[in-house]
């Protein structure tokens, strides 16, 4: 009975709490919340080993707000989502303590049938892949109308989350519409029967940084305009920060901070919201950097001790610390943390802002890439054709010098790295490298780059015998000497690419790179499949090597903040080409095509709204004529469709080139 | 050091692996790992043969026709006094290795011919692939039948008709899964790394391919024992007074009503290992499943 009452309670002030800290007043009480999770506990039983999805989680949820869940894997955050959905499988058999209420409902006491009215009635989900979500067999139309009913709800829907000429698309199969129009057809589908509450799980991460832009866009949107609550999860503070009115973050199964987007994200007190923000790339930073670094690597999901989760990972961490810390209030939100309260500012940190990187010179070895051009024949018969993947793409980089390469997917940014490795064909045009055979890639998927019987020591080794190291012993001399360079754990060397974790596989996989030292590191997007605080080891041990080794750095990524962090030069692509090339201040603090301006204004970042950009590149298989992007382009000329554009350099300064034609004039006659 | 502060666990993922035993091995059901060890342990006892049998196959060792389980001889003697026991065992020892002897030599070409066609690509695949459908279209049987007419009978000229025939399957498997490798980022990277084509092709593809040629070859001694026997029972096999056992069911089949035990032991050894050819075919492809 006491239990009971004082549950109660926290539940009560628990939500008078949200509702300040939302700073608007929702009149209601508890009742009228649109979910409310109390002491959620659950756990999974994966090979005989239990797994601590969630270790006692409180979550509220008020009409018409967005909160956003951030965590890294293994927070337990999608965990959350799902059971917030009634949907923790059945074949994982979980074991569920706590109360999940969500619509006024008590999830654990419903049965199948009554949790599929629930659903139906009151709920929506949102997903990361929508191709996977979608029934690839079935057209939209007719997906759309098993939860929409009529053909004409179908097309208000579709209507409703901005798909230009919606009754057409009805016929449509999946695989037919790009990915931003699959992810605005899964929310449509969500939103049908006008739900309390939306799911959505990572609902932009595969998506380009200008679609994902839309789709956050069509979120608030949704929320203004139905008034549904949203609980969108998320390992982007970039995107919390952007669409959310409340930011909760979870580590390692529990709430460790939650509080109003603006302020949490200006005054983290956890030190993993802390640490997470200082790790992420930004735009804002001042030129190459090194990132700070979280010490290890993931939580630990089976450790049954109780206590934080994170104190093994955590710089302040003491005694006290065994002891679990409940979430106190903390200035204006709260978090869950002995240390909170001692623990010094964002400004005070003893931030290791290590020196800037510089271009180590030793004219060893450039990088020529003359009017490069690559294309595939794609398709037979009758619906052949030719995808242009790169249409003339010439750079000059010099000894030392960093480049980041970005562009939406399609825009041949890959392509052009794997034409200087030689893994593509170039069909026209020429790659030169002094000091050729000396180039090293590494590949966005690690783990898939590492060949799955063979062991890393035997790889370095084959790498080495490649290299014409005869000597045994010097072999191993130098596997130990790039173990070491790239922190692999000698121990590591006999396990093979399965035995490893995300982050031994991308050193191994750099280790492999430098064991003889390359002229030219190519970098294919390493880090957009780890967690943030991995990428930002992994952006920092690039760079140590780069600087150590004296290598010429290409990088591909489609994130902008990498791009600031690794280089000194950034060149923009946009469908095989380049529209812009200079130092990364001059394309980041001071871009002048349209495309590059629409890019940066894309980007999620606390402080603004992004701008999305209209559209999605078109094919490169049918590429627009004149200049390829003025079909997006803003501040499009009629002229712009028929004259193609050539890179000139900009008259305010050297270096920086731009594919406009109206740009360079406007900035020649200023 | 310049990474200094860079922390990570140095332990291998907690999977306990045994030195030298493959990964998959150790996680899987011990049903499967028992039939699959079946081969080996039928390997054992055909080459332990000589010394289990009780009799030589040739020589008579008593009267003929003795029932089984009298005067000493279990399966009973045959049409001229020789110990049937003794005869079906040698059968079996011929049988299995003729088997394993033919599926050797189809691995062999196969997976050259598969390999080179994959790697090479091109023209060299579409010929070699075309090659394989030419042979791949030709009935073994039939075709054992022409090389034995032509060269004269013998257990060798039964087992080159069948192995001509036998490897197609096995080029084919190589060459898809070789292919399907070859897409991966792996490749490129070794590529990357100047690894050689021939050390790419040996020791970055063609490992993956084996686990599918291991179950579909596992799989195939059963088909081999029975199509052999079927040939030796028309003929096909080694002449005469060697103990076969497709030959020696055909000869006693006109004793099948009186004195049954003389056709059907050497029946009753072809089931025994065609079965474990089956079986350990099954248990195989279980284990390749599971990993």
């Amino acid at each position: 009975m006491m239990d009971q009452m004082r549950l109660i309670r926290q539940r009560q002030s628990g939500s008078r709490k949200t509702t300040s800290e939302r700073g608007m007043a929702i009149p209601g009480s508890p009742d009228t919340l649109v979910a409310a999770v109390h002491a959620l506990k659950v756990t999974f039983e994966r090979a005989g080993t239990r797994i601590f999805a969630l270790r006692g989680v409180d979550l509220e949820i008020a009409p018409s707000e967005i909160v956003a869940l951030v965590g890294e894997s293994g927070s337990g955050k999608s965990v959350l989502g799902l059971s917030l959905l009634g949907l923790l499988g059945h074949n994982s058999k979980p074991e569920i303590e706590g109360e999940i209420e969500v619509v006024g409902a008590q999830i654990g006491s419903l049965s199948e049938p009554q949790l599929r009215r629930l659903r139906r009635e009151s709920l929506g989900a949102v997903f990361q892949d929508p191709m996977t979500s979608l029934n690839p067999t079935m057209r939209i139309g007719k997906q759309l109308a098993e939860v929409a009913g009529s053909a004409e709800a179908c097309i208000d829907l579709l209507r409703s989350v901005g798909i230009p000429d919606p009754a057409r698309r009805l016929s449509a199969y999946p695989f037919e519409l790009s990915g931003g129009l699959r992810q605005r057809v899964m929310i449509a589908m969500a939103l049908a029967g006008s739900p309390k509450l939306i799911v959505a799980d990572e609902p932009t991460t595969a998506l380009d940084v200008t679609v994902q832009a839309q789709i956050l866009e069509l979120i608030r949107s949704v929320r203004d305009r139905f008034g549904t609550s949203l609980l969108l999860i998320t390992h982007d503070l970039g995107v919390a920060a952007t669409v959310a009115d409340r930011v909760v973050v979870m580590y390692g199964g529990r709430v460790v901070e939650t509080g109003r987007a603006e302020s949490l994200l200006r005054e983290p007190k956890h030190p993993y919201t802390r640490a997470l923000l200082r790790s992420r790339a930004t735009l804002d930073a001042s030129g190459p950097r090194r990132l700070t670094m979280l010490r290890g690597e993931g939580v630990d999901s089976r450790s049954e001790e109780p206590g934080c989760s994170f104190a093994p990972r955590c710089e302040l961490a003491f005694d006290g610390c065994a002891v679990t810390p409940e979430l106190e209030i903390a200035g204006d939100h709260r978090v869950a943390c002995w240390r909170a309260e001692s623990a010094p500012g964002p400004e005070a940190d003893p931030l290791v802002h290590a020196p800037p990187v510089v271009a180590v010179s030793k004219g060893l070895s450039s990088v020529r890439i003359n009017d490069v051009a690559v294309s595939f024949k794609v398709g037979r018969g009758g619906s052949q054709g030719t995808l242009k993947a790169l249409r003339g793409v010439t750079l000059d980089i010099e000894p030392g010098g960093a480049l980041a390469i970005v562009g939406e997917s399609g825009s041949g940014k890959s392509t052009l790295l794997r034409a200087i490795a030689g893994l593509a064909p170039v069909a026209s045009g020429g790659v030169d490298i002094s000091g050729a055979g000396k180039v090293q890639m590494v590949f966005q998927d690690a783990g898939a780059s590492l060949t799955p019987w063979m062991s890393v020591e035997e790889l370095l080794e084959e790498r080495l015998i490649a290299c014409g190291v005869r000597d045994r012993k010097e072999r191993h001399r130098r596997i130990l000497e790039a173990c070491d360079s790239v922190g692999l754990y000698q121990q590591l060397l006999p396990a093979k690419a399965g035995q490893l974790s995300g982050g031994q596989r991308q050193r191994a996989a750099l280790a492999r790179a430098v064991v003889v030292a390359p002229e030219v590191l190519l970098c294919d997007e390493p880090t957009s499949a780890l967690d943030v605080s991995l990428a930002a080891i992994v952006l920092n041990l690039i760079a140590d090597l780069r600087e150590r080794l004296g290598m010429t750095l290409l990088f591909v990524t489609h994130d902008l903040a990498v791009a600031r962090v690794v280089a000194d030069h950034v060149a923009v692509m946009y469908l095989g080409e380049i529209v812009e090339v200079g130092t990364t201040e001059q394309i980041l603090n001071d871009p002048r095509h349209p495309y590059t301006k629409s890019l940066i204004a894309a980007v999620p970042e606390s402080g603004h709204l992004p701008v999305p950009l209209k559209g999605e590149p078109a094919s490169p298989l049918s590429i627009p004529s004149g200049c390829s992007f003025h079909p997006r382009c803003p501040s499009a000329r009629s002229s712009c469709g028929e004259t193609s554009q050539i890179l000139k350099v900009s008259p305010l300064s050297r270096g920086h080139f731009i594919r406009c034609e109206p740009v360079v004039e406007e900035l020649t006659w200023r | 050091m310049a990474i200094a502060g860079v922390y990570q666990s140095g332990q291998v993922s907690r999977k306990r692996v045994l030195p030298g035993v493959p990964e998959f091995v150790v996680q899987s059901s011990k049903g499967s790992l028992v039939t699959a060890a079946l081969p080996i342990l039928m390997t054992v006892v055909v080459l332990l043969v000589p010394v289990i049998a009780p009799h030589s196959p040739l020589v008579p060792a008593g009267p003929a026709f003795v029932p089984p389980g009298h005067g000493g001889f279990l399966l009973g003697t045959d049409s001229v006094g020789r110990d049937e026991l003794s005869r079906v065992l040698y059968g079996m020892r011929t049988s299995w290795f003729s088997a394993l002897a033919v599926i050797a030599s189809g691995l062999v070409i196969g997976i050259t011919v598969g390999a080179v066609a994959a790697v090479a690509g091109g023209w060299v695949d579409a010929l070699l692939m075309r090659i394989t459908d030419v042979f791949l279209s030709l009935p073994g049987p039939v075709l054992a039948i022409a090389v034995v007419s032509a060269l004269g009978p013998g257990l060798v000229h039964t087992l080159i008709g069948v192995g001509i025939v036998w490897w197609p399957f096995y080029a084919r498997i190589v060459r898809g899964e070789i292919r399907a490798l070859a897409a991966r980022p792996h490749l490129e990277a070794a590529k990357m790394s100047g690894v050689g084509p021939i050390r790419r092709t040996v020791r970055h593809l063609l490992p993956g391919a084996l686990p599918a040629l291991v179950v579909t070859a596992s799989l195939d001694i059963g088909n081999l024992v029975l199509t052999l026997a079927g040939l030796s029972f028309l003929g096909l096999g080694a002449p005469a007074p060697a103990p076969e056992l497709g030959a020696m069911s055909a000869r006693n089949l006109t004793f099948l009503l009186q004195d049954y035990w003389t056709a059907v032991a050497p029946g009753v050894g072809i089931l025994v290992l065609a079965l474990v050819g089956n079986m350990a075919g099954d248990g195989l492809r279980n284990l390749m499943k599971d990993r």
